[in-house]
């Protein structure tokens, strides 16, 4: 274990048993942790994306798949230059009736564009990123999902991620 | 419940495992929900076809021949939706 592994703590460890007694076969055994990684510069020097759950989507490409009894494991690409017009969001799994009247409230494009544009942070990476959260496969997302939206994160040049679950 | 419950299940034939699962999928977390849910859809295509209405029976026919069994598994999810839609009583809190 590295020095970072035995300093940080999950933040409620405790969770995921609670989880499995109310639903028998609920899974979801986390034991390791992935520490935060320390941001390195200013948030002012900072270009930024932006990470979803929320299954936001440009509008018009190919929904999500919310049918699915495993889940999804796709993610969209979601200009940072997007209105809240121009996207729409595919997902069933919780209530979307606040994020139908302001976007923002669940995919702040308005809120973190308006932090570039005063400098609060450095910039926003050209593409924001977006999937549905729900599976009863974590070990599959995290090996194709997860490891497909990391990749794409670092090639858009991102040197911070906001993470945001719906 | 998670994958391996799931494939533990079919191992074991275990069939009351996994309709819990789907209507708990279909009820979002709620067995009794996705139970009525089921029914809904049921009721819904029996309705649409009680007047015998002139159907493509060919485009099914063709699909189920010449579709995998997993697109056509897929294509029953969506369909359970698609005929819950129609019902006019939407209980999930999104959209599809």
């Amino acid at each position: 274990m590295t020095d970072a592994f035995e300093t940080a703590k999950q933040l409620r460890p405790g969770l995921w048993e609670t989880v499995n007694e109310r639903y028998p076969g609920s899974m979801i055994t986390k034991v390791d942790l992935v520490p935060l990684a320390p941001l390195r510069k200013p948030l002012s020097q900072t270009r930024l994306t932006f990470v979803s759950s929320a299954g936001v989507q440009p509008r018009d490409s190919l929904p999500f798949d919310v049918v699915h009894p495993v889940g999804d494991f796709t993610f969209r690409r979601v200009p940072s230059s997007s209105t809240p017009a121009d996207l729409e969001i595919h997902q069933i799994k919780y209530p979307t009736a606040g994020a139908a009247r302001d976007l923002n409230v669940i995919f702040p494009v308005d809120r973190l564009s308006e932090l570039a544009e005063d400098g609060t942070i450095g910039g926003l990476t050209p593409n924001f990123f977006s999937f549905i959260g729900y599976t009863i496969d974590p070990a599959g997302f995290e090996r194709t999902l997860a490891e497909a939206l990391a990749d794409a994160v670092a090639a858009e040049g991102a040197e911070a991620v906001l993470l945001c679950p719906a | 419940m998670s994958i391996d419950y799931l494939r533990t299940a079919v191992a074991e034939n275990d069939s009351a495992t996994l309709i819990r699962y789907v209507r708990l999928h279909l009820g979002d977390g709620n067995e009794a929900a996705g139970r009525k849910e089921i029914d809904k859809a049921w009721v819904e295509a029996l309705k649409l076809l009680l007047d015998m209405p002139s159907t493509d029976r060919t485009f099914v026919l063709e699909t189920l021949s010449s579709r995998d069994a997993a697109t056509l598994a897929h294509l029953f999810f969506h369909l359970h939706f698609y005929l819950v839609t129609r019902s006019g009583e939407w209980i999930h809190d999104g959209r599809l």
